[in-house]
């Protein structure tokens, strides 16, 4: 069965789960989904002050961050990163899909949108997506942030990995700590609350996106909203791409997106399983990835030679065929996106 | 519990992994035994002298502020004597990028139509897939991924390794089911 023909099966297993989903006053949801939704939705209905220590590593490293969060119910958060030194002392405030990044070391606010930020839409559907392709299994949790949690083993259904596990407030279905997983089991990011208080009473200051004084206010990005309307997504591109044929399973296309960049029109789809993302950019101009500081590794499959290189768990491989330039980008192992791109050049 | 406490035990209390009552046990043992409470102090005091060890060692994550500063000089597409007095110099950086950036569109356009391909930095790639990726409620890198990305573009002191090269011979990973 080719790839491309898995959409309507995949969108009808989604709509059968939200159909029953409705029905789920009568009918026994088991532990493990509620737990997962409940998750899910909690950040729209908890407010709180925290301390969140992160950790990504990749294949020679791992990078941590210390990030001191206010958040209110339902969208809007301040980060105040404590590390890397980097970003020491630097804050985001995220309102819906709007986000103000002020860079105190050259005091500059940078202003982004992201539709996707604030889409309840995308996010059931994300939802539907785990419920389908992931098993939810409860199990004893642990004392995080002073709090009693329980812990939530997500195991993918068609292989039987451990993706993810997460540590939830056993009152308030926050999630307190998180452990993603590579396929090969290996820890891919860690993330966990070291401190916490459940409050509303934020000042309203908090949240000021007010340009401070002496402060240069920039445009950021302004993401577009992609589309599932995958056909028009390519008819706008102007040019006929290459899809995959061989994704880890559970994975589908779920949207695009076709933008100009550098004066370079790229067609950017999307796949998902739910739980992790995997991009396919695409131009049919010439335009090859410039790497700047990154220092990417080559990486030979099927006689080309392509161009990887990690950014903590996230993972890029770059090649040309056929007069397309290919980059595909996604939390997974390096032998799993050259699999993939195999299938895109075949 | 009128045993003296072990270091387990203490370690445990200390990150608060305790269950609740083990950890109420615990406090009250260390309010009533000086020699307990001496311990948990030096437990204390080595775990501060660990933090601190490792906020020193966080000194060594690259600067945000370069990575974006080499971005500007890359796309504004500098001479190479640019380049070179970029970076043996780089407080005037910026100015130098700005003059190679007029000069390049006075003078350099009309003969630029057959010059160098363009290019996308690979940032932009690394940034929209994270936008994206921040539709899933459990991802917690949220809007800060770029920033996450321009320090990790900055980092010029270690390539990606490739520790696994061997496995590009072998068969494709468990979760690679051909769906054709």
């Amino acid at each position: 069965m080719p790839f491309v023909k898995l959409g309507p099966v995949v969108a009808l297993a989604a709509s059968l789960i939200a159909g029953s989903a409705q029905h789920s006053a009568a009918a026994a949801v088991d532990p493990g989904t509620q737990l997962l939704r409940q998750a899910m939705d909690a950040p729209r209905a908890v407010s709180y002050v925290g301390q969140l220590e992160t950790v990504r590593f990749s294949s020679n490293r791992a990078n941590a961050t210390i990030v001191r969060i206010w958040h209110l119910a339902p969208s809007m958060t301040r980060r105040w990163y404590l590390a890397p030194e980097a970003l020491y002392n630097d804050y985001i405030i995220t309102r819906g899909s709007s986000s103000y990044q002020f860079d105190t070391k050259r005091s500059e606010l940078k202003i982004s949108h992201n539709p996707v930020l604030d889409d309840q839409v995308a996010a059931e559907d994300s939802l539907n997506r785990v419920l389908t392709n992931f098993r939810a299994s409860v199990a004893r949790g642990e004392i995080v942030a002073g709090r009693q949690t329980t812990s939530l083993i997500l195991v993918n259904k068609y292989t039987g990995e451990r993706v993810m596990r997460l540590w939830l407030d056993t009152k308030t279905h926050l999630v307190l700590k998180k452990e993603e997983y590579h396929g090969n089991g290996a820890v891919a990011s860690e993330t966990r609350f070291e401190e916490l208080r459940y409050t509303s009473a934020i000042p309203a200051a908090m949240f000021s996106t007010e340009t401070p004084s002496g402060f240069v206010q920039v445009a950021g990005r302004d993401y577009a909203m992609p589309s599932a309307d995958i056909d028009r997504v390519i008819h706008e591109a102007g040019f006929t791409p290459i899809k995959p044929t061989n994704l880890p399973q559970g994975f589908a296309l779920i949207s695009g997106d076709a933008t100009t960049v550098n004066g370079v029109r790229t067609l950017h789809l999307t796949y998902s399983d739910g739980l992790r993302t995997l991009s396919l950019f695409e131009n049919a101009t010439g335009a090859a990835a410039d790497f700047g500081a990154l220092r990417p590794q080559t990486v030979q499959f099927e006689g080309h030679d392509a161009q990887y290189v990690e950014d903590g768990p996230t993972t890029l491989l770059t090649w040309k065929e056929h007069g397309l330039y290919f980059a595909l980008v996604g939390d997974l192992l390096r032998t799993e996106l050259v699999e993939i791109a195999k299938s895109v050049v075949l | 519990m009128s045993e003296h406490l072990n270091n387990p035990l203490l370690i445990d209390y200390l990150r608060r992994e305790l269950p609740p009552e083990d950890d109420a046990l615990v406090l009250a043992h260390l309010e009533k035994c000086s020699a307990c409470r001496r311990e948990y102090e030096v437990e204390v005091s080595l775990s501060d002298a660990l933090r601190a060890a490792a906020a020193r060692e966080e000194l060594e994550f690259p600067s945000m502020i370069a990575a974006r500063v080499w971005e500007e000089i890359r796309n504004a597409k500098p001479s190479p004597i640019a380049q070179l007095a970029a970076f043996f110099r780089p407080a005037i950086a910026v100015p130098l990028v700005a003059a190679a950036a007029l000069a390049a569109f006075f003078f350099a356009t009309p003969f630029g139509q057959h010059g160098i391909a363009p290019t996308i930095n690979a940032a932009y790639y690394l940034e929209a897939h994270a936008a994206l990726q921040a539709q899933n409620p459990l991802d917690e890198r949220g809007p800060a991924a770029a920033q996450f990305i321009e320090i990790a573009a900055q980092d010029t002191s270690t390539s990606t390794a490739l520790a696994d090269d061997v496995n590009l011979g072998l068969a494709a990973p468990a979760a690679f089911d051909a769906v054709r």
